[in-house]
């Protein structure tokens, strides 16, 4: 059969989000792939240009939806760089767990949605119970299912809520067992093993040479982590260590992608578990909105010409905001926000690694990259 | 207790980075300091003229392990100085990751103890600013065959911001519909947002009818 | 015709039979039985000397008795083709009904609100809630004590009222199960009344026939499956072949299906469809001869009859040929396209695979034939491989001291249709357990798993089926120790292949490249 050209998308059970994959087939192998984005662009860079810094949250939960707390803390890092604020440890630790809870989140999303793309049902179903559990767990703390807005500049806006220590604790305990009938459906059939080893490789080398960080890079053998390179919170505090796969001879593989987020989910969880027993002034106080223990005061204004950067680990790698301050409303509004996505720069790679496997392991392939649309096309 | 790179460390690699590019015609570095909430941490902060940034960007490739384009973000200064009407920021990290070697047919994964990290593995941040005077075609040498990182990252400042990189193949609208027209690039400072609320954009409280102004304009 | 051994007192192709036969010699009998004579002679003329005489002697009801047997067997043709179309209909209700029940179970696991277990465990109140205070006349007050008995056993510990919070759906009264009942009519009304679109450059004639065939062709396979000793539409002596003739045309429909729909993914699920199931039939049909010569006919009632035996020491084919009846049920899973091997239509990839143009009837349709082609499958395994209609351990049971008049009473009451059923339907439960549980393969390694595995233990399985039916078997019923030894045999290889003996070795095999964490998360790992 002679090759032709496939276009996946933009509406397609597959592609997690609004986007078109371009696939060239002959027969059944891929002979070339051209990624088409921007579906959802929603110019969020640019109305950021005309929000102040707190209202800018807002928008950056919204980026990826899947994963809401990482990309608002990725904001306030970076803004909290170019109004030098200093954040107090309470604080610290506060959004340290709603941070790993988040990252949980967001694999448990990948993992219900990776399940059915290797043909799975069942594993879909599963996970979103437990995400359940966590966005619980978030709601409380955030005030919405999705998009918290939790965060704010100097800290946090609400502190712990009453009894909440003692439910995400359960929660998070009982998640960490639930963990094993994943990996029981998902390791011990043959069936999954023989989709997604061998298919997909890519070396850490070439990764890195191409943006591609966290989980994906993890999955190759090396251990880099934002978390420890280039260290922000308090995670220096705690007991922690990225985990790390053994990937095969040539790269790696679907397989190792998803076990190195499994893994990431028991971090994560212990973390949460960690921050929870190590918060300064103990889990179960509750402070009031504005209280300094939580919340630092913070200037609302940006003098001109100074900018704020900060790089953060992402549920998807590294993310990062480049602020410029001093706009139009004399400071009070930023005159750039630039935005870095992961997935931005994970999708033209992961077409790359497609090449010259078949048609069936696009889905295993793109699942395993964990693409999120959302912060792609801002 | 996690353990993260100690910044003397980094300090000290950055301050022998800044000094080793300041060498090179029209750069200019050193190292500052970014806080984030709690942490500080250093970062190589550079400015770069545009027909030196191909020689500084080789260099920083080749030799002193700079492997990681993280962000390429253009800002349109119609204000700013007269030379500095166009900015362009490039974010690179140095991570220090190899390839994990084999042995006896087994991958030997490279768990890198941040606490040990000396010379050249450190991981480090560099931020790099490349400024044009007034033009109405701003262009840049692209380094899109040396990291590739930041091949989609110059596509998506040309698409939104209008600065061109020169020896970009492949240049295409990435965010924006691809019949969009040429020379239209949102970001730059003339185009203005054209509401601020939603009270701006429609006409009943339940947002089904646009503004008059609108009328027929957009759905 | 073929010699029955068995049989039950629903003998509908009997009542058909005496029917017609009945019916027609009333009409026999009510026919004029003169000879109407309507010959015209001509005189003789000039021309010819002899009076010509041309014309019939009507005689009507000789000439309804020489057309008799046809217009009986056509009679009755069509009366077992309704009855037997109407029975499949109606007991195929069960098969999404216990689809969507199972996998709702299933994909639930944990969550007690939507388990059977949700019946007696409360969660906090917000479960089921203690319905059975619902009932009238207070029948329902032993129900509460035995609830609260398997509360004390099995009930959880409240701290859980994380779990199961959403999905909390709560079946209030006694009619738990009856809610999703009328979802198939439902569904199926609304594919029939949905606008048929044609795409624009499609190729229109086959785009029409590619339905058709799949669905006669389906419906054609229950012709000759029975449902019972005495339900079925036609018996020909060769009923198997017939049947697995049939059975093979479908990939045909769908191959036109995929290509005619101007489709680049429709073309690429038709044509993985086309290789999967011709790679597949192949070992079905050498797994199904290897039946055929266990039980020594092709027809599928002499088939059961086998199993049935005699007296003491039938034994069902599964024990006799366990291999057999894995692959069948392997290779059936790939004949009617469900996961695993539901490649061609991986809504991933493909969206609907070959049948994403055809919307309304036309789909509603075909879907119904792949549940149909999965109920034939379900019920071919039960007449081949348990025994069709005969009860479990049924002269065992009917031959013990005591009960045994009652187990004989019971066996006699009860129709064997109802085995036959309630096999089928445990089997279709099997098979949507393997639905729920297995991921997808890839067509090429379907590819390869049927032609490089299937087929030659398939040819394993006829081997050994003609040693035993050559060799071992001496006409008599079987001796206990033959089918005991098969599937001992068969149960500790089974065993043996699938225990992980050495860890470290097995994590070699399985793992192509030896793929571990190395770095484990602190709060201990799950397998070490």
């Amino acid at each position: 059969m002679a090759e032709m050209w496939i276009s996946m998308g933009p509406q397609h059970p597959m592609t997690h989000g609004l986007w078109t994959l371009k696939v060239k087939v002959d027969g059944e192998t891929v002979v070339d792939t051209e990624p088409d984005l921007g579906y959802i662009h929603r110019g969020v860079e640019k109305i950021c240009e005309a929000r102040d810094f707190t209202q800018i949250t807002t928008y950056c939960d919204r980026l990826c939806y899947a994963s809401a707390n990482t990309w608002s803390h990725s904001y306030i890092y970076a803004a909290e760089d170019l109004l030098e604020v200093e954040v107090p440890e309470r604080a610290e630790y506060i959004r340290l767990m709603a941070i790993e809870i988040q990252r949980i989140a967001s694999h448990l999303m990948w993992l219900g949605a990776y399940g059915p793309d290797i043909g799975n049902l069942s594993v879909m179903v599963w996970c979103l119970r437990e995400r359940e559990m966590m966005m619980d767990l978030l709601q409380e703390l955030g005030g919405s299912r999705m998009h918290y807005n939790f965060p704010r500049v100097g800290g946090v806006k609400r502190d712990l809520p009453h009894g909440f220590a003692q439910r995400a604790r359960a929660k998070l305990k009982l998640f960490l067992n639930r963990i094993q009938e994943y990996e029981a459906l998902f390791d011990e059939s043959t069936v999954f093993l023989v989709r997604s080893q061998g298919v997909g490789y890519a070396k850490p080398e070439e990764m890195v040479n191409h943006g591609v960080t966290g989980p994906n890079l993890r999955a190759g053998g090396v251990n880099y982590d934002i978390r420890w390179a280039h260290p922000y919170s308090v995670y220096s505090e705690l007991d922690w260590e990225p985990p790390v796969e053994r990937s095969s001879i040539k790269g790696a593989d679907c397989y190792d992608r998803y076990r190195v987020r499994v893994e990431e989910m028991r971090v994560s969880a212990s973390l949460a578990l960690q921050a929870l027993d190590k918060m300064p002034g103990g889990a179960d106080t509750h402070h009031e909105p504005g209280d300094p223990m939580i919340l630092a005061k913070a200037p609302a204004r940006a003098p001109e010409g100074t900018t704020g950067a900060h790089h953060f680990e992402d549920s998807r790698g590294e993310s990062m905001f480049y602020i410029a301050g001093g706009g139009e409303s004399r400071g009070k509004q930023p005159y750039r926000v630039s935005i870095r996505s992961p997935i931005f720069i994970t999708i033209p790679f992961a077409a790359k690694c497609m090449i010259g496997y078949k048609v069936a392991d696009i889905p295993a392939i793109m699942g395993s990259f964990d693409p999120c649309i959302g912060e792609t096309d801002r | 207790m996690g353990k993260i790179v100690p910044i003397k460390t980094q300090r000290a690699e950055a301050d022998k980075l800044a000094a080793a590019i300041s060498e090179i015609d029209g750069v200019e570095a050193e190292v500052a300091e970014r806080v984030s909430g709690t942490n500080p941490r250093p970062v190589v902060l550079g400015n770069s003229s545009p027909e030196s940034w191909r020689t500084l960007a080789e260099k920083l490739h080749s030799e002193h392990g700079v492997d990681y384009c993280s962000m390429v973000t253009g800002v349109h200064w119609p204000e700013g100085d007269e030379d500095k009407k166009w900015e362009i920021v490039y974010h690179l990290m140095r991570t220090g990751i190899r390839n994990p070697p084999i042995e006896d047919g087994l991958v030997q994964p490279v768990i890198v103890d941040p606490s040990t990290v000396r010379g050249s593995g450190t991981p480090l941040e560099l931020e790099l600013h490349v400024y044009l005077p007034e033009t109405r075609t701003p262009s840049v040498d692209s380094v899109q065959d040396i990291w590739v990182g930041a091949d989609w990252n110059e596509k998506e400042t040309w698409d939104l911001v209008g600065i061109d990189f020169d020896g970009h193949q492949g240049m295409r609208r990435v965010l924006q519909p691809h019949e969009t027209p040429k020379g239209f690039h949102p970001l730059q400072k003339q185009h203005h947002l054209r509401y601020h609320d939603f009270q701006d954009m429609y006409d009943d409280s339940q947002g089904f009818m646009r503004k008059p102004a609108d009328a027929g304009k957009i759905k | 015709m073929i010699h029955m051994a068995s049989g039950d007192w629903l003998n509908i192709v009997g009542w058909s039979e005496s029917l017609t036969s009945w019916s027609m010699d009333n009409v026999h009998d009510i026919l004029p039985s003169n000879d109407i004579d309507m010959q015209v002679t001509i005189p003789s003329t000039w021309a010819w000397p002899e009076p010509i005489t041309m014309g019939p002697i009507f005689n009507l009801q000789q000439g309804f008795a020489s057309i008799q047997p046809a217009l009986e067997s056509f009679m009755h043709a069509t009366i077992m083709c309704t009855v037997v179309f109407t029975v499949m209909m109606l007991t195929m209700l069960a098969i999404p009904y216990i689809e969507r029940k199972f996998i709702g179970r299933l994909m639930d696991r944990l969550g007690a609100t939507t388990t059977m277990r949700s019946l007696w465990v409360g969660e906090s109140g917000v479960t089921a809630g203690e319905w059975w205070k619902q009932l009238p006349f207070g029948m329902g007050i032993p129900i509460g004590w035995v609830v609260n008995l398997l509360n004390s056993y099995w009930g959880n510990s409240h701290e859980l009222e994380t779990v199961s919070r959403v999905n909390n759906r709560s079946y209030h009264g006694y009619w738990f199960l009856l809610p999703g009942f009328f979802q198939a009519f439902a569904d199926f009304m609304k594919f029939a009344t949905k606008e048929h679109i044609v795409p624009k450059n499609a190729d229109k004639v086959v785009f029409e026939t590619a339905p058709v065939i799949i669905l006669a062709t389906t419906i054609m396979v229950f012709a000759f499956v029975p449902f019972g000793p005495h339900i079925y539409a036609a018996n020909p002596e060769l009923s198997l072949l017939f049947m697995m003739a049939i059975f093979g045309v479908a990939p045909l429909g769908v191959f036109f299906a995929g290509w005619a729909s101007n489709n680049k993914y429709t073309l690429i699920g038709g044509m993985r469809s086309a290789a999967q199931l011709t790679a597949y039939e192949i070992p079905l049909l050498i797994t199904v001869l290897g039946v055929a010569v266990l039980s020594g006919s092709f027809n599928i009632i002499e088939i059961v009859d086998f199993q049935m035996g005699q007296n003491e020491g039938n034994v069902w084919n599964i024990f006799l040929l366990p291999l057999g009846a894995a692959l069948f049920l392997i290779t059936m899973i790939a004949e009617v396209e469900r996961i695993p091997f539901d490649m061609p239509e991986a809504e991933a990839e493909l969206v609907e695979g070959w049948w994403t143009e055809y919307g309304g009837i036309r789909w509603g349709l075909m879907f119904a034939a792949e549940y149909m082609r999965s109920y034939a499958a379900c019920i071919l395994f039960a007449l081949f491989f348990l025994g069709g209609w005969e009860a479990p351990f049924q002269h065992t049971l009917a031959g013990l001291p005591i009960v045994g008049g009652t187990f004989e009473t019971v066996f006699t009451v009860v129709p064997g249709l109802v085995w036959v059923l309630i096999k089928a339907w445990l089997l279709f439960a099997v098979f949507v357990w393997i639905r729920a549980s297995l991921h997808r393969v890839r067509t090429d390694q379907i590819l390869e798993f049927g032609w490089r595995y299937l087929l030659p233990l398939s040819v394993v399985n006829l081997v050994v089926a003609t040693i035993l039916r050559l060799e071992v078997w001496t006409g008599e019923p079987w001796d206990l120790w033959v089918p005991v030894a098969l599937t001992l045999a068969a149960l500790v290889l089974f065993v043996i292949l699938a225990i992980d003996e050495d860890e470290e070795a097995l994590e070699v095999q399985r793992r192509p490249y030896s793929t571990q964490a190395v770095v484990k998360a602190s709060p201990g790992s799950h397998r070490d």
